[in-house]
């Protein structure tokens, strides 16, 4: 069994991420870290969605929220504005979603405009490769109480960190990207 | 091992019960094409200008793709990459101006890397427990192995009437034979005068970057938030234009050019003054 792991873990590792000594990006390799980042933030929109929605159980919501906070570089954080004003509101990730948890309706529905784009990825001090990833959403909260139904929706412009790992594996040490999210900004449009 | 399996299956079931879903999912809004018209990332305003991108947005070109820098591409990226709705530009300027950056000759190209254009970040910082707007002129630079911003001015009104220099017989002085008296008269200067900047050279030009960082590392300023941002480019030779973001409904938001100045001789300096709030 941990020689299949072994196997799997390694297949994945080539396949998706195109392991690769050099520094420079590829087209082909730009290509296979924009899915892999787009896949994280996919899981993050599937994640925002549960924890937003009022059929999600209180711990079942903090779970996700666990999970949500893993996709983040440490420190991470929302940073809010509306149409009204173009002020910056500054939220740590966490704080951001539990503010979203207890948002007062008693129906919220949030859904994803199939409309995304992918940055070009521009190398830091650091070596550290960075980009941004914008996705629109769409969110609708009732409150039965008063009849009132708020609609927005957001841009939301996500930082992406693109990093060149070192993993063990059968002794062997194997090199892959890896993706972490960072500050992500998140717009109030007019759409 | 089976309990991990297990885990991960049922916390996969649970994403996928659960409504609204995420990008991707069945219930993912179709946009109607106002989405994909808007210029989404000034990265996008970059590859539009440059025509490194499909109409769509969802293919980067490269050199050796036969579309990358596409004249009819770029043509049209071009028509939509202008505020056609609030902003002053004439189209015989438009016109020119695409004419001039799609020359067969000598295309014009913009370049990320490159000097010549400018981030000007309106902010709001609590300065000595008053709410002031901070104004930094930003740029890229190639710093260890990439880039980063940084910045090149800050303009905070606070520290513009702190210096208020006379010239010529109105201006405090030292008399020229002071160091006849080992410059005693120092005092005056520096004890009786409360605008001492009359007695610097007339080359001399406050450093109002390194005052506002004085007074960071003094705790006299305190960040407060972002409220705007703009860019200025000078890269297309002969030409100066400012990129605003505009979110508003229909086709024609995001990154556009909403200011665009044939330059002549000297304009550049004029205009690049008034951006650094010199003049």
């Amino acid at each position: 069994m941990k020689n299949k792991v072994i196997l799997f873990l390694g297949l994945f590792l080539s396949a998706s991420l195109a392991v690769m000594a050099q520094d420079n990006i590829s087209p082909a390799r730009k290509q296979a870290i924009d899915s892999l980042a787009l896949e994280k933030v996919k899981d993050l929109s599937k994640y925002v969605s549960i924890i937003g929605s009022k059929e999600t159980q209180f711990s079942e919501a903090n779970r996700v929220m666990d999970r949500a906070e893993e996709l983040f570089a440490p420190g991470a954080e929302m940073g809010v504005s509306s149409i009204n004003t173009q002020e910056v509101a500054y939220y740590k990730v966490r704080r951001y979603f539990e503010r979203l948890m207890a948002l007062n309706y008693d129906r919220v529905n949030i859904t994803w405009y199939d409309i995304q784009y992918i940055s070009d990825l521009e190398r830091q001090p650091d070596g550290r490769y960075v980009g941004v990833i914008t996705v629109y959403q769409r969110f609708e909260g009732t409150s039965i109480e008063t009849g009132m139904n708020y609609k927005d929706t957001t841009k939301k412009d996500i930082t992406i960190y693109v990093e060149k790992k070192q993993t063990q594996i059968a002794g062997r040490t194997i090199e892959f990207w890896d993706v972490m999210l960072g500050d992500v900004r998140v717009t109030e449009t007019s759409a | 091992m089976r309990k991990i399996f297990l885990i991960i299956a049922f916390f996969t079931a649970i994403i996928s019960n659960v409504p609204g879903q995420g990008i991707g999912s069945p219930g993912t809004i179709k946009d109607d094409g106002r989405l994909s018209a808007s210029t989404k990332q000034l990265n996008q305003f970059f590859r539009r200008f440059n025509g490194e991108e499909s109409i769509d947005g969802t293919v980067r070109f490269y050199p050796e793709d036969s579309l990358y820098r596409n004249v009819p591409l770029r043509k049209g990226f071009l028509d939509i990459l202008f505020d056609n709705q609030t902003s002053s530009v004439s189209p015989d300027l438009k016109n020119q101006f695409i004419q001039t950056v799609l020359s067969e000759a000598y295309p014009h190209y913009l370049n990320f890397h490159r000097e010549g254009w400018y981030a000007e970040v309106d902010t709001y910082f609590t300065f000595k427990g008053k709410r002031e707007q901070v104004t930094f002129i930003m740029k890229i630079q190639a710093e260890g192995l990439g880039y980063e911003w940084v910045i090149d001015r800050v303009i905070f009104e606070p520290f513009k009437t702190l210096f208020n220099k006379q010239v010529g017989d109105q201006k405090d002085f030292l008399h020229p034979l002071s160091h006849e008296l080992g410059f005693m008269n120092l005092r005056r200067a520096f004890q009786d005068s409360n605008s001492p900047e009359s007695f610097t050279a007339n080359s001399y030009e406050p450093d109002y970057l390194a005052i506002f960082l004085y007074e960071m590392k003094q705790n006299n300023l305190r960040f407060e938030t972002v409220s705007g941002l703009k860019f200025h480019f000078f890269q297309i030779q002969g030409w100066y234009f400012e990129v605003n973001q505009f979110n508003r409904p229909g086709f024609n938001t995001g990154w556009l050019i909403s200011n665009l100045v044939r330059l002549g001789p000297g304009d550049k300096e004029t205009i690049l003054k008034h951006i650094y709030d010199q003049d």
